[in-house]
């Protein structure tokens, strides 16, 4: 079978994750959300898979190239242009992804699957398939079941009896939705689908091509099979996705690197020693860090590779990217620490540059400024003050 | 820099009219509280109208406090915003000062003594 991931949108929603790192490309411990996703379209039998690709379009496909190192086909519908040495992107939406691959090559010549690049799955395909053909649909949806009170977040979709969609919702509040299954962003399409969208213009799947079928009575189907679904739509997402792969709550999920000591997990050449700092599990630990005598480290955490966890640091339930410094005497409980961010798990963001508070956080590779009177005066102090 | 000043019973509740204190206005912040530092012992900050405090505002907070520690008073705040809230749990600033939601909540924490 072939598909199509869409991973060209900006991650708008998932900043500060997203200024540096395309969202199909944020890490889960040590591989990108999109890699998880590709190995699970090999396993069911998907043996060519285009990717479009717009912001950080490189970051992608540097990564994946052939995609034979996963055990199948991959190319690129680059959406945008090289102006000055630069890429700009400018993404044509998931239906005007698919028209511009069909438009190319006529890539979609059988029934295909769709699916986004940023969302953890392990829906059986076959039987999606088996659904779609069973019922002669054109285009069917996955759905999940979603919470009422969370309807809000997600594009509701109504069916009949049959499992033929009759309308959708986008985003309804919960008094006035109509259902609780939401569309996840896998679909199943016979490419006469194709022929319903405008060539050469922005078009959405679920916004306007979806609508205009159901106008035209086209047959659409939505199936409810249950499975994992796993949608980083915002940042309290992501941190909350990586919880779960620490508490071993992502179906088919194996966490990598060497148990220590029971679910403490490390990479290599850590500097770590258990008598002496505080490790609760679940913690993966990535390769080439430090953590210094005396840090806490409390689970579920995430410390990434060549991390510095400075002695009297206290780590909590937190997920902190690659190559950060976590200074003596500082706090991180339910946080996630990237780059420059500070994010709390209620998605409140600081911009630590700002705060010009490298005394407390910064990167492990810079080096160690000379402390100023300020930042002495305030080490000191936050030292010597007696905690309430 | 605009900082109000109120008094409740013998508590002095203090209102920085700013959205910051940083490096551009701590000199100024710190100056404009040291005449009510000298006057008062039991102080509340109104932190409700501050977004932004860096390093230089840590500091010049901190200062006010260790002023009034000499006097055995002490330096409360409340109505912190959720921006502030996070950088002083980061620093671990949240256990150096009390922190109240409401300036009636901490105006009688010095009554309450």
């Amino acid at each position: 079978m072939k598909g199509i991931i869409l991973a060209a949108g900006r991650g708008t929603r998932v900043k500060p994750l997203t200024y540096e790192i395309p969202k199909p490309m944020l890490p889960i411990i040590n591989q990108p959300v999109m890699e998880l996703l590709v190995r699970h379209l090999a396993r069911h039998g998907v043996s060519e898979v285009v990717v479009n690709t717009s912001y950080r379009a490189p970051d992608i496909e540097n990564y994946f190239r052939d995609g034979s190192r996963f055990g199948l086909h991959m190319a690129y519908s680059f959406e945008g242009q090289l102006k000055e040495d630069e890429l700009i992107d400018e993404p044509l939406g998931s239906a005007g992804a698919l028209k511009r691959i069909q438009e190319h090559s006529g890539f979609f010549n059988e029934t295909f699957v769709v699916v986004c690049g940023d969302a953890i799955i392990d829906i059986d395909l076959q039987a999606l398939l088996d659904f779609h053909h069973q019922k002669k649909s054109i285009a069917t949806i996955a759905l999940a079941a979603v919470p009422l009170e969370d309807v809000s977040s997600y594009g509701i979709v109504v069916l009949d009896q049959q499992s033929r969609v009759l309308s959708f919702q986008e985003k309804p509040l919960p008094h006035e939705s109509k259902s609780n299954t939401a569309n996840t962003g896998i679909y199943i399409f016979e490419p006469e689908v194709l022929e319903h969208i405008p060539s050469g213009s922005v078009y959405d799947i679920g916004g306007q091509l979806f609508p205009q079928l159901v106008a035209q009575n086209a047959p659409i189907y939505g199936a409810e099979i249950p499975f994992q679904w796993l949608d980083i739509g915002q940042v309290t997402d992501y941190y909350q996705v990586i919880l779960k792969a620490l508490r071993g709550e992502i179906n088919g999920w194996q966490m990598p690197g060497i148990e220590i000591a029971e679910r403490i997990w490390t990479g290599c050449n850590v500097r770590l020693d258990l008598e002496t700092c505080t490790v609760v599990p679940p913690v993966y630990i990535g390769g080439s860090a430090t953590l210094e005598p005396g840090c806490t480290v409390i689970g579920p955490s995430y410390i990434g590779p060549g991390c510095r966890i400075a002695s009297e640091a206290h780590v909590e339930q937190s997920v902190v990217f690659d190559y950060t410094r976590v200074g003596s005497n500082v706090n991180i409980t339910q946080k996630l620490l990237c780059g420059k961010y500070c994010v709390d798990a209620d998605g409140t963001t600081l911009d630590l540059r700002a705060l010009d508070v490298d005394w407390a956080i910064s990167d492990a590779r810079s080096q160690d400024k000379p402390l100023d009177d300020l930042r002495k005066e305030l080490i000191t102090a936050l030292k010597e003050m007696k905690p309430r | 820099m605009k900082i109000q000043l109120e008094t409740k019973g013998n508590v002095a509740v203090v209102t920085v009219c700013s959205e910051a204190i940083d490096a551009s206005n701590a000199k100024e912040f710190k100056e404009g509280m040291i005449p009510l530092l000298e006057k008062h012992s039991q102080v509340v900050f109104d932190m409700s109208h501050l977004r932004f405090v860096d390093s230089t505002g840590l500091g010049a907070l901190l200062s006010c406090l260790r002023e009034l520690h000499k006097s055995n008073g002490d330096l409360r705040l409340f109505g912190m915003t959720k921006q502030v809230r996070v950088l002083f749990e980061v620093v671990n600033m949240h256990k150096v000062f009390e922190i109240f939601n409401t300036v009636e909540e901490a105006v009688a924490s010095f009554e309450n003594q």
